[in-house]
This record gives structure tokens, C-alpha cells and sequence, in this order.
């Protein structure tokens, strides 16, 4: 190749110039969605995803988004419309929190099954009874079981950069599953924050044509059953079921390579880098660690910042895709560190301690290592994790590496405030 | 399939012998008023007036003897109008047509020296007209089962519906009408029940089919409908729903959809009740009946609520068309359906069609046209329209309606009222016909 045309190359992978504008992380969510140009959206509001929804309104009211815009009476209505959309081939979308989220549950957990790659925001908000209508990440972590993708954003550009991520993860041949992207209710939903906003054309070069529905759809030109009943006793139906449940599992495990993939191909095109599966911070010399899940993490890592500034040897790790869950990527940060905290902004009722917690220590298992360690439990009903908070971790989870029993309790942050 | 053909009814419990049809059709035939050259002969004239009577007339057979043992070939069926004619020039008069024929249908006229019979005069028999006493019908109904027979059978023959089970008729027909372009939506209930979406791999159904939740059929129908039209393409979204799914757990999504005037017809099968899944009791079940769940003991006797009345529900939602029907009366159910297809291309269809449960009513299967019969002569279900523009008014009016009783006698499930519970029944259907007439009066200002 020639000089010229190697410079032309560059050139055209280089991103285009990237206005910045201030949003918050309801309306990033928002213009994200219109980058990826969906067909249809269907939405019903709810604090503190409200103003997403309006946001979408609004942009599809200016001529700024081009999709159908369903307003049905309520998230059950919300992801069904969803689904007949995907299955006539639609790129889908929605948002929702909490009690919608618990609405929409009986058609959420049969998305995945049908394998249909809607993408779906849900603005974290703790759960109810007691009322709380603010922040907190119960409502996600309620549904983990239900085969969706799920990944957690720790800032207003990431919400937006994931968002458009998150349709060509679900749409991948090798996934097929849909996905949601957890941004923290009230700190991210409401917090406005300087966004830089991709163009649109290295947008649609990064989504290439759509492809939504090759494997499944209602079309009267190529009739087919969607879901016939499948099972029994014996024999045949159960070993069809059998088929279906383990393409699930395995379209969740090669979702990690796909979203490896997709965050590499972004960091090229757009120019940004978000850690796809697992963030290591200040982790390579680090002692002990602790352990972080969205919004929290900006406060986590200014605290490491300063313990380290202290002469502690604490390093972070962040979760960023939640389900499947990292393993393999965890492990490898794991290996690194001889104790560990873990905060979790919501609650595992079995267990007595936060659900991230719960999942690391299949992982600690896996490693093969014993690794003290304890549970957090912080930021519930919209509270703040603050860098006071997270210092009270290291100390706490450092005393662990000098020997301190571990807690069988989790440690309840904002208990005493 | 077979073909049906117009034909001439006759009822016994009307006639009074007067003879009018008989001289009608001789004028007609043969420019005589000579009774005995009438191809229409009433027998049992003579004697006492109490006395019923019996016709001797060409049935136009499907199989006719009159044809098979004729020697010549001087008769034949006509297979476009299935009258059968005779030819005088092939007919060698030996008369053994008049002992094939077990219906005296066709006999010796003395005048001529030849048989003669009825042909229906072109479609336009002279003998109806002539009964004053409306003891004579021509019956033209059957027709539009040929256009339905040149349909496909969108559903595979072998559905696993309970013997004499009235929804799967239903069914066959609605998707005829409908046709191919289709997209089907069957929420859990017997349409799925017996096979239409189909077991582990397998289908019961040409068409693209699929099997929502209960409660989100109208909202998943709405979002494929929506993509189509937004790419473009005219593909019939239908549902074909239980009433329990509808009327209960479903009815928020049927009600958003209607309200947002998506564009499909959608259609409840009304037996009434969960007959899948066990015949338990559903918000459609009418009071008194016995269900699985409102069983007959020492304390209680059936259901003791009212039916919900849905499609007047549904009205309220200005949809562009509702409408209820019935398989007995078929070919307003087809004028029905045809113009809840032609509604859904601009808003929201709803057709609630009644559907007799041989399993779940507790009737004998060879009973289900009756029963369904019967519950529209006793006002028990009412045939009505609905559009905005034009409001709402009956199809099938009864103004004499039947005693309630005769509706429900002909089933178990209503074996154990009391005269109590009978009376109450009979009173709401009295109630219900007066507020349904008092909306055709009504119904305009909208």
C-alpha cells in the first residue's frame, strides 16, 4: 500500500469529530437509542426512568428518531409490544424500573427464551415494601435469573455508549439474547454530566445492516409456530427443551467474547474505551481489593486514590457486564489480591449478603485459593456511597488481610448516619 | 368437499292444505289452475281439520335414486344448481324413477303421458310466494358454504378438539375467511389447547401462528402489526381468544389496545369458562352454571355472580366495529366477519362469538348447533353490531323470544337450579334486552 492510501485509511477509521453537549444520564440513555436507530419503542413511565421516556418522546416528536412509538398501558403491554415487534423483525427498545420491572416479568423472562435481541434500560431503583422510590439495584438484581444480558454503567458517557452497544451484542448470530443496560437511578438517571456525542455516520458504519430477525418470526411468507409447547414425560419434548435452555446458556457464554468484541470495534471506531467485562483499577500491586458495581464506583475509585496516597496497597475491581458473569476475567483480577470487600446496592435475601458477593465467591472457589473475605451493603433507597464510605470498606476488608475474622454478616453502610 | 344447493323447506306445524302452493305452481308449469298437474303435491287434505300434513315434492337429492335407475339417461343433476332435470327427448317412459324415488318427488303427469318434476323455477319457485301461511321457505343459506369449500383449510385436519367441539368449527371458518396473509396469535386456552400452535416441533397451523401469554395477546398482536405497517406490507394481525383470557387477566392489554384503535380483529371464543384447563369458572360464566370452581353443594348451587357482558364493554371503547355472533347462524357470522376485517384495516375489530361447550356445559355432542340455537331464540345471547358511525342495532332480533328454560334443560350444567335461580336468569335476560335496546336507540349520539 501506499503512503496515500494508508493515510486515507487512517483517516476514514478515524472517528469523526464529536460534539459535547451536557445531559443526564435519562437523556444520554435517550440519544444513544436514537444512534441506534430502532423501529419501534414502547414505553411507560415510571420514577426514576420518567424523563428517559420522555426524552424518546421528544426526539421522535422533532424528527430526530424515526421509530414507532407505542405508549401502552403498562410494562407488561410495554415488552409484549416488544416482542410481537421483534418477531415481524423490529429493532426494539424500552425502559423501566423496579415496579415495572416486577410488572413486566412475566413477559421479560420469555424474551430470552424466544431469543429476541430487545435491548432494555433499566434505571436501578431499590425495591418495594417498604415504598422507596429511589436508587438502588434490587430491581436488576431480582430478575438475574431470567437469562438477560445485564451490564452496569458507572458514568453518563458510558450509559450512552453502551446503550448503542447493547443492540449489536443482543443482535450478534452467536448471542441472541436481550440485554439490559443498568444505569444507577437518581445518581446517573438525574445526574447531568459532559457527554461527548459520536456521529452519526460512524454510528451506522459500527451497526453495519440490520439483522434482527433471521432466526425467528411471525411472516406469512415463511409461515412458522413460534413456541409450540414443548416437554412431557419422556423422550423427544424434554430433549428439545433441553436443547433450547442449553443454546441459552451458551449464547450467554459466548456473549462474553461478543461483548469483548463489540467494546474493541467502539474503542476503534468511536475512539472510546469502556472495560467490557471486568475493570482492574490500581490493581497489578495492590494487597487486597475491593469491589465495585456502577454509579459507586467513581466515589470507590477517588477513595483508592487517597488510601493509596496513604501507603495502602488497595486496588479496585469493577463489575461492568453482571450477567453472564465474568468468571474467567474475575478470576484472573482475583488472583491478584490476598483479601477482598465487596459492595453491593442491594440485598440477597438467602444468603445474608449482597448479591455480588454471593456470585464472587463461586468465583474465589473456582480460583482454588482461599481469599478472606466480606460483604457491603450500601446505597439503599437512593443513598449516597460516598468516599467516607468506601474508606470504611478498605479498612475494614485491609483488617481482613491482617488476620481479622471475617464477618458472617455483611457490613449495612448506611445504617448509622 | 361437497357442494350445498338452494332448496325448498317445508313445515308441517304451518301448513293448513289450503292448496295455494299447488295451484300456484300449476299455473306456473302448466297455465292451469289443475292442482293435480302441480309438481308441489300436499298429501292428507281430506278428513279432519286438526289433521297435519305432508309434501311430496322434489327434494333435488345428492345422490339421487331418480337418476342412478334410469334406464335412458333422461335425468341428470345439474352440478351448478343441483337441480335435477329431465329430458323428454331421451325419456322412454317406463316410470322406474317413480319407485326410485322415496319422496314421491317425481311422478306421472296423466295429461302429458310423462313425468314431470320440480326445478325450482330458476331459483324463484312460484309455490313459496303462494303460502300465505309461511309454511314453505326457500333455503338459500347453504350457499356460502360452496365459496367457504373453495377456501383452504388454514388449521391441519386432525386437531385434538373435544368430539362436537364448536370452537374448532369456528376456528376453520374464521381463517378461511381471513385467509393466508395472516399472522395468528392463540393465547393459552383450547385454540393452543388442541394443537393449533402445536407440541414439540410440530404445527397445526398454515399460517404463522403463536402462542402469547394469557394476559398480552392484543399488545403482542400491536407490535407486529405496527412493524408490518411500517414497512409496509398488509398482513392481517388476528387473535383468536378464550373469554377467560379476555374478560379477566388479558383484559388490560385488550383494553390498551383497543384504546390506542390498533389495527386488528380480534376475536373471543366465548365457552364460557376455562374448559382447558378443567372448566373453571371465568368472568364470561353466566349465573347458576356449575364449573369445576363454582361447584354445586350443600351451601352453594353454581356460580353466583353475573356474567360480565364484554363486547358491551368493548363498545364503550368506540372500537371500529364490535360485534357478537354465533356459529348457528352462520352466515351472519360471515357478514360479521367480513366487516370486522374491513374495520381492522383502519382500527380496532372485536367479535365475541358464542361457543357451546360439549365437554364443559355438560350437553351430548351431537347437541351443539341446538344449544347454540337455542340460547339466541331465548335472548339468553343476543345477535347485535356495533360502529361508531352507525351505532348499535341487532342483527338477528327476537322479539318472541322462548322461556329461558328451553335454553338451559338442554344442558347439565344448569341441572340443579332451583326455580329461585331460574327465575333470576330469566329475569336478566329480560333486563339485558331491554339495555341492549335501550343502546340501539341511543347508540347515534356518538
Amino acid at each position: 500500500m501506499t503512503t496515500a492510501t494508508l493515510e486515507k485509511a487512517a483517516a476514514a477509521e478515524a472517528p469523526r469529530k464529536q460534539k459535547v453537549i451536557l445531559a443526564e444520564g435519562n437523556e444520554a440513555a435517550a440519544l444513544g437509542v436514537a444512534l441506534a436507530r430502532p423501529d419501534m419503542v414502547s414505553v411507560y413511565p415510571i420514577t426514576p426512568q420518567s424523563s428517559l421516556v420522555e426524552h424518546l418522546a421528544k426526539l421522535i416528536a422533532d424528527g430526530r428518531m424515526d421509530a414507532d412509538i407505542v405508549d401502552a398501558e403498562g410494562e407488561h403491554s410495554v415488552l409484549s409490544v416488544l416482542q410481537g415487534g421483534a418477531l415481524a423483525g423490529a429493532r426494539t427498545y424500552t425502559a423501566t424500573c423496579g415496579p415495572g420491572l416486577a410488572f413486566m416479568f412475566e413477559p421479560y423472562f420469555r424474551t430470552p427464551g424466544m431469543r429476541l435481541p430487545i435491548v432494555l434500560t433499566i434505571v436501578t431503583r431499590d425495591g418495594i415494601t417498604p415504598q422507596s422510590v429511589w436508587g438502588g439495584h434490587q430491581d436488576a438484581m431480582t430478575v438475574r435469573e431470567a437469562g438477560w444480558i445485564q451490564v452496569y454503567c458507572e458514568s453518563v458517557q458510558e450509559v450512552l455508549d453502551t446503550t448503542v452497544m447493547a443492540f449489536k451484542i443482543a443482535e450478534h448470530h452467536d448471542v441472541m439474547l436481550p440485554v439490559n443496560v443498568c444505569l444507577d437511578g437518581n445518581y446517573l438517571s438525574y445526574g447531568a454530566s459532559r457527554v461527548e456525542m459520536p456521529d452519526q455516520a460512524d454510528v451506522d458504519e459500527f451497526m453495519g445492516e440490520k439483522d434482527v430477525n433471521w432466526h425467528v418470526a411471525l411472516d406469512p411468507l415463511r409461515p412458522m409456530a413460534v413456541d409450540p409447547l414443548t416437554g412431557g414425560t419422556t423422550g423427544k419434548g424434554p430433549q428439545t427443551f433441553v436443547r433450547y435452555r442449553k443454546g441459552q446458556c451458551s449464547g450467554m457464554q459466548n456473549a462474553l467474547r461478543v461483548i469483548e468484541e463489540v467494546h474493541a470495534d467502539w474503542a476503534k471506531r468511536i475512539g472510546r474505551s469502556f472495560a467490557p467485562l471486568v475493570e482492574e483499577y490500581r490493581l497489578d500491586d495492590a494487597d487486597f481489593a475491593i469491589m465495585t458495581l456502577g454509579s459507586m464506583t467513581g466515589a470507590a475509585k477517588d477513595a483508592i486514590d487517597e488510601a493509596r496516597d496513604a501507603g495502602k496497597k488497595v486496588g479496585l475491581i469493577k463489575i461492568k457486564t453482571f450477567s453472564p458473569f465474568p468468571v474467567e476475567a474475575l478470576m484472573k483480577a482475583l488472583a491478584k489480591v490476598k483479601a477482598l470487600g465487596v459492595i453491593d446496592r442491594s440485598v440477597g435475601f438467602r444468603w445474608n449478603c449482597g448479591p455480588m458477593y454471593q456470585e464472587t465467591l463461586g468465583a474465589l472457589y473456582r480460583l482454588g485459593r482461599f481469599i478472606p473475605s466480606m460483604s457491603f451493603i450500601g446505597g439503599l433507597a437512593g443513598a449516597d456511597i460516598t468516599v467516607p464510605h468506601v474508606h470504611r470498606v478498605i479498612n475494614e476488608t485491609e483488617a481482613l488481610l491482617n488476620g481479622a475474622a471475617a464477618p458472617t454478616e455483611p457490613v449495612w453502610l448506611n445504617e448509622k448516619e | 368437499m361437497g357442494r350445498a344447493y338452494s332448496t325448498i323447506a317445508f313445515d308441517p306445524a304451518k301448513c293448513d292444505g289450503c292448496g295455494d302452493c299447488m295451484t300456484a305452481c300449476a299455473q306456473a308449469k302448466t297455465g292451469t289452475d289443475d292442482i293435480a298437474r302441480s309438481r308441489i303435491q300436499i298429501y292428507g287434505r281430506d278428513g279432519a281439520a286438526d289433521k297435519t300434513f305432508e309434501l311430496a315434492l322434489c327434494r333435488q337429492c345428492a345422490d339421487p335414486k331418480c337418476v342412478t335407475v334410469c334406464p335412458a339417461g333422461a335425468l341428470s343433476k345439474d352440478g351448478t344448481s343441483g337441480v335435477i332435470g329431465w329430458d323428454a327427448s331421451k325419456c322412454v317412459d317406463c316410470l322406474l324413477c317413480t319407485v326410485g324415488c322415496s319422496y314421491a318427488g317425481i311422478a306421472l303427469d296423466e295429461t302429458t303421458g310423462h313425468v314431470s318434476k320440480c326445478d325450482t323455477c330458476d331459483g324463484n319457485p312460484a309455490c313459496v310466494p303462494a303460502c300465505s301461511k309461511g309454511a314453505l321457505k326457500y333455503i338459500t343459506t347453504a350457499n356460502i358454504y360452496n365459496e367457504v369449500g373453495d377456501w383452504e383449510d388454514l388449521f391441519a385436519p386432525g386437531l385434538a378438539g373435544c368430539q362436537g367441539c364448536n370452537t374448532e368449527l369456528l376456528m376453520r371458518h374464521t381463517l378461511r375467511r381471513v385467509g393466508p396473509d395472516t399472522v395468528l396469535a392463540t393465547p393459552p386456552g383450547c385454540v393452543p389447547g388442541m394443537g393449533s400452535v402445536g407440541f414439540n416441533g410440530t404445527t397445526g397451523t398454515k399460517v404463522p401462528v403463536f402462542h402469547p401469554l394469557l394476559t398480552n395477546t392484543a399488545a403482542m398482536l400491536a407490535g407486529i402489526k405496527r412493524q408490518y405497517k411500517r414497512v409496509g406490507r398488509d398482513v392481517q394481525a388476528l387473535a383468536i381468544a378464550g373469554d377467560g383470557g379476555a374478560s379477566d387477566v388479558g383484559f388490560q392489554s385488550l383494553s390498551g389496545a383497543a384504546e390506542r384503535g390498533e389495527q386488528m380483529l380480534f376475536m373471543v371464543v366465548d365457552n364460557e369458562g376455562y374448559m382447558n384447563t378443567g372448566m373453571q369458572r371465568s368472568s364470561c360464566t353466566p349465573y347458576g352454571a356449575w364449573t369445576s370452581t363454582t361447584p354445586v353443594g350443600e351451601t352453594q348451587r353454581g356460580k353466583t355472580q353475573d356474567a360480565k357482558n364484554l363486547p358491551l364493554i368493548m363498545v364503550n371503547h368506540r372500537c371500529a366495529y364490535v360485534a357478537t355472533a354465533s356459529t348457528a347462524y352462520m352466515e351472519d357470522l360471515y357478514d360479521k366477519l367480513d366487516k370486522a376485517i374491513a374495520a381492522s384495516k383502519t382500527g380496532f375489530a372485536y367479535l365475541h362469538v358464542y361457543s357451546p361447550c360439549t365437554t364443559g356445559w355438560r350437553f351430548p355432542s351431537n347437541l351443539n348447533m341446538e344449544v347454540a340455537r337455542k340460547a339466541v331464540e331465548t335472548n339468553f345471547v343476543m345477535l347485535w353490531e356495533y360502529t361508531p358511525q352507525d351505532g348499535l342495532h341487532f342483527t338477528k332480533p327476537v322479539d318472541d323470544p322462548l322461556p329461558v328454560t328451553d335454553y338451559l334443560k338442554a344442558m347439565g350444567r344448569f341441572r340443579h337450579l332451583s326455580p329461585e335461580q331460574v327465575e333470576h336468569i330469566q329475569k336478566k335476560v329480560v333486563e339485558n334486552q331491554k339495555f341492549v335496546e335501550r343502546m340501539t336507540e341511543h347508540a347515534h349520539v356518538g
